[in-house]
């Protein structure tokens, strides 16, 4: 560690002068509030976490945290994130981004970070529908729930986040519920810690516009994985565990350790991250020769 | 043999596309660069990786050359297509290698275009000295440099390096079929001209991108994140081939969007960082662009034009898309647009992009075309170091209570930037409108002081701009006027002009930056021409609305292309006397 004297991130030291703008009751508090206990417990030093935050009801939290934020465009905050995290390795890259952001918009991203194993942390608000644009279908949406773009029910199979991760070969995929809120921060706390790609997919109820995923639908059907014995490092496992539907699991379904991380395939990075490599002098005489 | 075609070289080598037509082109660019000439090398190919019709053609002379020339000196043929399809550039003072026997076609039927044809057994004597056919190329090469009175000691080199990285008996083997060559000419070809004297090589032979790619690395360019497309393409492959050399990441990502984005990304931590695409992918960067434009963050782009609409003419050149690049993006957002024609343009603008970009925390463009980015041209050598300044940075300590403000209004438009890391420094880089800490606002006030701050940059950036130049006599019949590779041929125009004796007399003014547009240079320079001829490659005539907008100046005439093309001094020289003609 360097000589500095760091100020690490603490409920103080993350509040915004903005208080959040989301419906009362939305499951976008239980997140903030595991994802606020999670970076504290942590014990970061605050000017190296950057949170990336997609667009959405979810990504409104770039107001009401005070960190270094980057409030992306729709679809693209995963693929900020992994640029920011291979031009300073040293940094933690937190995504906040929306099932529709995550999963429509950029899923070439999601799909392209799980491959390369990326050193970030996605973490899904999954309500199942399309929030702040008052109420449409989401890529999570299930087949032949009604909502405003979908009035006779939608057409589509509801994406399977964790499974897409899976076959992708993500290190860690991992579900939460905004309701259970000390259950959430430890996975927030878990995904932050792996190295290598790890995306917490956040069941968490939109009490506007989807009347369907309530709170109490999600009580019924929740389990804990690890209650129930599931062994993390068990792929084939895990892939049946994302199908399952009537009971639905929370918890890590899979993690891979060791697996090397994008920013350690580069020997150009083992001097240090990119940003503390002095380009004050360029010697151009290794190309030189070659172009006469 | 006319004076000019005495003292120039025009050499084509063509054939099926995989025949390694343009690393024999690329070899015998070199073989004339050694001897101290200009050189120009113009490649032409379809959108195929094997099979299509591909042409490598070189200009070379001790004098200034800067473009290839409707005609050939010897011509390389690998099939009868390589014959047939460049007739017209062929005369009686015209060579032709070709392997008619072999090929099975009879090389009689085309000597009426005056030129002498050598039914020439590359294929066999490169089986015969190495085995296989594909040295044939080697050969021919051989056989070029006992032809044009070439250094047979400098090919020799010139193929050493070429192929050092793929092995000593590819070597050894190129050698041998070059040696072949050579002897097998001395024995059945003429001499067309004496042994070449030789002069000091003081250039570097590149391509556009190569230039663009060099430009990038001296100005300590750390992030490339691209995804291939003609006519860029070869941007990200020599500083992925680069990058381990250098303090540079590059990463060929899934689509343009994620290239654009991760770029953005990646400058935000702090590094130069860069994208580059043909026209076409550029479209998908557009709300990209919007999106460093509102957050103040760096970004190089090079972006290649080629025809278009949709995916067009994967290969060839246009210049239509000056009006997309000066426009694209969401909202209104401050830029650069950089239109370099040269090698030495396109590695002085790309590095002085970086410049810009950082200073003024603004999108810069180095917008070319695929006619520039993957023709072989010559520049004055780099230098071996590079010193990079960094701009525009907040100061290492910020205050300790965290007053600091990223997006503090200024009177220059930008602000001191904080980078992740740095301790005190912790706000919101958004895409949203916001205050000064960056957190998002819809405040009326608070939107239109943020716009007028950011357009404010246009400003000091138009004072940095690099200015329109004049090249030949300041009072001519005509005035020439290009931006971008157009100035490449227009200067051979102004040379023709000049040596040919021509009934009018010509210069040109060169325009390396669209945007913020040069007003008052073009305005000075402009005002004094007798008769002003915009010379452009496309259909609706884009710099020249872009003069009449920003200085009220009508040209008098303009030459277009738009068939995918590039211009040839011939039909612009031929142009320019029937419209002289009929004004009289």
């Amino acid at each position: 560690m360097d000589e500095k004297q760091h100020t690490f991130i603490s409920k103080a030291s993350l509040a915004s002068p903005y208080f959040p703008t989301w419906c009362p009751g939305c499951g976008n508090f239980g997140v903030w509030t595991a994802f606020k206990n999670a970076l504290t417990e942590l014990q970061l030093p605050e000017e190296d976490v950057v949170i990336v935050y997609g667009v959405g009801c979810s990504g409104n939290m770039a107001d009401f945290n005070r960190v270094y934020g980057f409030h992306a465009l729709h679809g693209r905050a995963i693929a900020n994130a992994v640029a920011i995290k291979m031009s300073n390795h040293r940094l933690k890259v937190i995504v906040v981004a929306g099932d529709g952001d995550t999963y429509g918009e950029g899923l070439n991203h999601f799909i392209s970070a799980c491959r390369g194993n990326h050193d970030i942390t996605i973490l899904v608000h999954d309500n199942q529908v399309y929030g702040l644009t008052t109420g449409q279908a989401a890529p999570t949406t299930e087949h032949g729930q009604k909502t405003k773009s979908t009035p006779t029910g939608a057409p589509e199979q509801a994406i399977n986040p964790l499974g897409l991760g899976l076959t992708a070969d993500a290190t860690f995929l991992a579900r939460g519920f905004s309701g259970d809120i000390r259950h959430l921060t430890q996975l927030i706390k878990a995904a932050i810690q792996h190295e290598g790609l790890s995306l917490v997919d956040m069941f968490q109820p939109c009490f506007t516009f989807n009347h369907h995923n309530t709170y109490a639908y999600f009580k019924e059907r929740i389990y804990d994985l690890e209650k129930e014995g599931h062994n993390p490092t068990d792929k084939f496992s895990a892939w049946k565990k994302t199908h399952e539907l009537n009971r639905l699991p929370i918890g890590i379904f899979y993690q891979e350790e060791g697996r090397v991380p994008m920013h350690k395939n580069f020997p150009q990075l083992d001097k240090g991250p990119l940003v503390n490599q002095s380009i004050a002098q360029i010697n151009l005489s290794p190309i030189l020769s070659k172009l006469s | 043999m006319s004076q000019v075609q005495l003292d120039s070289l025009h050499w084509k080598v063509a054939g099926r596309a995989g025949e390694g037509i343009d690393v024999t082109g690329a070899i015998f660019g070199k073989l004339c660069l050694r001897h101290g000439m200009n050189v120009f090398s113009y490649r032409e190919y379809p959108s195929l990786i094997r099979g299509g019709h591909n042409t490598h053609q070189v200009h070379a002379s001790f004098s200034p050359v800067t473009c290839q020339q409707a005609h050939i000196d010897l011509l390389i043929a690998l099939d009868e297509k390589s014959v047939s399809l460049h007739l017209e550039e062929l005369d009686e003072n015209s060579v032709v290698f070709c392997e008619a026997a072999q090929d099975g076609f009879d090389y009689k039927k085309y000597e009426s275009s005056g030129a002498t044809f050598y039914d020439f057994p590359m294929t066999n004597l490169s089986r015969e000295e190495t085995g296989h056919f594909m040295a044939e190329n080697m050969v021919a090469l051989g056989a070029t440099a006992f032809v044009l009175g070439l250094d047979i000691e400098i090919l020799k080199r010139v193929i050493s390096d070429q192929f050092l990285d793929k092995g000593e008996h590819i070597v050894v083997g190129n050698h041998k079929a070059m040696n072949r060559g050579f002897n097998y000419a001395e024995e059945h070809f003429k001499k067309i001209r004496q042994p070449f004297a030789k002069k000091e090589n003081t250039q570097v032979l590149v391509t556009g991108n190569q230039a663009v790619a060099l430009g990038a690395i001296s100005a300590g360019v750390q992030f490339f994140s691209g995804y291939p497309m003609t006519p860029t393409s070869d941007v990200m492959h020599f500083l992925a081939a680069q990058q381990q050399n250098f303090p540079l990441v590059v990463k060929h990502v899934e689509d343009e969007v994620a290239a654009i984005n991760e770029a953005i990304g990646a400058s935000y931590t702090g590094v130069r960082a860069m994208t580059a695409s043909a026209t076409g992918g550029y479209a998908l960067m557009v709300e990209g662009t919007s999106l460093a434009g509102v957050m103040e963050t760096p970004l190089v782009i090079c972006v290649g034009q080629r025809p278009g609409p949709a995916t067009g003419l994967p290969t060839w050149t246009c210049q239509s898309d000056l009006q997309f690049i000066i426009r694209a993006g969401h909202g209104e957002i401050p830029r650069v647009v950089l239109t370099p024609g040269n090698a030495q343009e396109h590695f002085d603008l790309t590095r002085y992009a970086f410049y810009l970009a950082e200073k003024y925390q603004v999108v810069a463009f180095v917008l070319s075309d695929k006619f520039a980015l993957e023709s072989y041209m010559c520049m004055t050598k780099p230098k071996e170091i590079y010193q990079n300044e960094r701009y525009s940075f907040a100061p290492e300590t910020l205050p300790e209570d965290n007053t600091y403000r990223r997006f503090e209004v200024t009177e220059e438009g930008y602000s001191p930037r904080s980078i992740p890391g740095q301790a005190h420094g912790l706000s919101v880089t958004n895409s949203y409108e916001h205050d000064e800490f960056g957190f998002a606002t819809e405040s009326a006030e608070l939107t239109k002081i943020m716009n007028e701050k950011r357009e404010r940059k246009m400003k000091g950036i138009a004072q940095e701009i690099p200015q329109p130049e004049l090249f030949g006599a300041t009072k001519t019949d005509v005035t020439f006027v290009s931006w971008g590779s157009t100035r490449v041929v227009l200067e051979e125009v102004v040379r023709q002009v000049k040596s040919r004796g021509e009934a009018f007399s010509a210069n040109l003014i060169h325009i390396p930056c669209a945007w913020p547009f040069p007003k008052e240079t073009f305005f000075k320079l402009a005002a004094n021409s007798n008769h002003l001829v915009m010379v452009e490659a496309n259909i609706t005539g884009q710099m020249e609305d872009l003069i009449k907008q920003e200085t009220g100046l009508h040209v008098h005439h303009h030459i277009r292309r738009y068939d995918g093309r590039p211009f040839y001094a011939s039909d612009i020289i031929e142009e320019t006397r029937k419209f002289l003609e009929q004004k009289k």
